[in-house]
């Protein structure tokens, strides 16, 4: 069995046709198998007949006559290089040639081609599996060319469907493995449209067809007249739940061409349907893929941003004098809105800070770094923690970053252990030493919302060994399982009987009470602490 | 969150059900609800938050900025029917002394008078 074909050049270019029906018309109407548009061509021209296995071609008694190799004929037994001319010129060529069962094989030529297109979607779905979403693009445009091949189809498209459910371009080829320019094609509306809603295969014989003649006008002017089109489906695979198992059609493959070719063989049809359906899912898999890059480089850009972020704080413990800290910060997302900070400031001795920005994440963590900037830089410059305090507050409020505050307390302690302290919306720290229990209230509102805001210090003297425990409501509001807040009884309970020890140890028992306590909670909000001592002198 | 509004004499009563939170989006219509009386000429605003059971930072922040936008104008924002949890909120954030607070509605509105 042999397959035969005509390459035929004309005034549209090259292409070829395959002689797939027992009778194949030739001529200038547009219901010919092959139609060339030319003066020199009768509307029936010329047809070739397949009997026993032979190409027998016959003059329709045309004006200007058919011609085989030079020879005018009116019906020749075609050989293997033939060429065939109509008209008067060597302006249309049809060059006959055959293809022996040797080179295609047992097979009759359409399962042959089926094959191809089966081994495309094998492939296909190894490089799927490979999950290389960036070479996809490249991968369509490969199995395109190989659709295109198989089928014989002129143009090949696929189309996606946007978010709003119209189906746009994504990769136009041509014969000879070309892209298509432009971005927009002249091609049947309906008809892709029809099989994206469907979910059901069209094939269209021809575009002249009465019924739909009008709609195709556009894609008939310029000569298309046959379209195969398969929806691209979506099956989740059967280890998804069964509730996520539904199919859907995220867009269709969309070939046409001017000759009737292979293309509408029922074979070629099931085939590129299974071919639609692996390209389906490398398409839907690059799109996941894309998702979690995306998804990564936001992930890693966290991770610099908290890096950052823990630079800025200064170490977690600190010695000067009399005086020894330990501080944490654990942010309940990758970044967080707490800060602490501390700086020697003369002789008014160590100035430390914990502030809480209202909000979380990275908007939370960069008004954070602002507050945090700004206490550094205009602490050393006030003469009290309530000036510091005012100028914190105006500077934040010269950036105006709508409704967003920040709560902080600021004190600072000298040798002899007196503490001035300003708190200015924060979560009152506690001072615990032989004297009981004291809460650092005195302060103004919270920072950057008030300008008329106005600010007041206290100063509270420490006795060798009383700890200052200074925490953001993280700490106080972490919640257990029942709902219930640490609070501040528990906060007293968890520092209570540990004057005297060094404050990392302290802070540590802290932080470890406040994670029990809301073991198997959710962590809501940034927990962060800071514990002072003071020692005393000598 | 629900958003409601009433005039007594010249005294615009917004009356908020519901939750203020950024999640809820509550702060962005407290704050779209008052930018929208004040371009209408109103300048005696008085907040009903009897019926608010939750304010995060986000709702408390948007309550400062739209006191101090009124005030900005010339105008002043009062609160009515302040929830404990609320007050205390305002009293641990120090800004309950910033803002005039009333339980009864009348005398809330008699204040704008002074």
């Amino acid at each position: 069995m042999s397959e035969a074909r005509l390459h035929v050049t004309d005034a549209q270019g090259r292409r070829v046709v395959v002689l797939d029906r027992p009778l194949f018309m030739i001529g200038r109407r547009t219901s010919a198998d092959l139609q060339i548009v030319s003066t020199d061509v009768s509307r029936e021209h010329a047809e070739i007949a397949q009997e026993d296995g032979r190409y027998l071609l016959r003059d329709r008694g045309s004006r200007y006559g058919t011609f085989v190799n030079g020879e005018q004929v009116t019906e020749r037994v075609l050989q293997p290089g033939d060429r065939i001319r109509l008209g008067r010129t060597d302006a249309i060529e049809l060059l006959f040639v055959t293809e022996s069962a040797k080179t295609t094989g047992f097979l009759d030529s359409g399962t042959s081609d089926a094959g191809d297109l089966r081994q495309m979607a094998a492939i296909l779905n190894g490089l799927r599996a490979l999950g290389s979403g960036r070479v996809l693009d490249e991968i369509l445009a490969l199995v395109m060319d190989s659709a295109l091949e198989v089928t014989k189809a002129d143009r090949g498209f696929m189309m996606l469907a946007n978010t709003e459910g119209d189906l746009e371009f994504k990769i136009a080829r041509g014969r000879g493995r070309t892209m298509l320019p432009g971005t927009t094609f002249t091609t049947s509306e309906k008809i892709p449209r029809e099989v994206f809603q469907t979910g059901q295969s069209r094939i269209v014989n021809d575009l002249m067809d009465a019924d739909i003649k009008d709609k195709h006008d556009g894609t008939i002017a310029i000569g298309i007249r046959h379209v195969l089109c398969v929806p691209l489906r979506v099956t989740p695979p059967s280890s998804a739940p069964v509730a996520a198992r539904s199919e859907r059609v995220i867009g269709v493959l969309y070939l046409d061409g001017k000759e009737r070719s292979t293309m509408l063989s029922k074979a070629t049809q099931s085939s590129l349907e299974a071919f639609a359906t692996q390209a389906a899912l490398a398409i839907e898999s690059a799109r996941l893929y894309a998702e979690s890059a995306e998804k990564a480089r936001i992930d890693h850009d966290l991770k610099i941003a908290a890096e950052i972020q823990r630079n800025m704080l200064p170490d977690p413990v600190f010695e000067v004098g009399a005086i020894d800290l330990a501080a944490e910060s654990i942010p309940c997302r990758t970044v967080g809105g707490d800060f602490y900070d501390y700086l020697e400031i003369g002789e008014r001795g160590l100035g430390f800070a914990l502030g809480d920005v209202a909000g979380k994440g990275p908007p939370a963590a960069l008004l954070a770094a602002a507050v945090q900037s700004n206490f550094v830089a205009l602490a050393p410059v006030s003469s009290d923690p309530a000036e510091t305090m005012a100028r914190v507050n105006k500077a934040l409020l010269r950036r105006a970053i709508d409704a967003r505050f920040a709560t902080m307390f600021y004190g600072a302690v000298t040798a002899d252990g007196r503490l001035s302290y300003c708190n200015a919306g924060q979560e009152p720290p506690l001072v615990i030493g032989r004297n009981g229990v004291a809460w650092l209230e005195t302060g103004g509102p919270v920072l950057g919302l008030l300008s008329i805001a106005t600010y007041e210090f206290a100063t509270v003297a420490l006795e060798p060994g009383d700890l200052v425990v200074v925490c953001s409501d993280g700490v106080t509001e972490a919640r257990n399982r029942a709902g219930d807040e640490f609070g501040r009884d528990r906060l007293v309970e968890a520092v209570r009987g540990r004057q005297g020890r060094k404050p990392e140890a302290v802070l540590e028992h802290l932080i470890a009470e406040v994670k029990l306590f809301s073991e198997g909670a959710a962590q809501a909000d940034d927990v962060t602490a800071l514990v002072l001592r003071y020692r005393g002198r000598g | 969150m629900q958003i409601g509004q009433r005039m007594v004499g010249d005294v615009a009563i917004v009356e908020i059900t519901g939750d203020i939170t950024l999640s809820k989006g509550g702060d962005v219509i407290i704050k779209d609800k008052v930018q929208s009386l004040l371009q209408q000429g109103n300048r005696k605003l008085l907040l009903d938050l009897g019926n608010v059971s939750y304010v995060d930072s986000a709702g408390l922040g948007q309550l400062v900025q739209v006191y101090a936008t009124t005030s900005h104008l010339g105008g002043s924002l009062k609160l009515l029917r302040v929830t404990k949890r609320l007050k205390d909120l305002l009293v641990l954030t120090k800004l309950l002394t910033v803002f005039d607070s009333y339980d009864d509605e009348a005398e809330a509105v008699a204040s704008f008078k002074k």
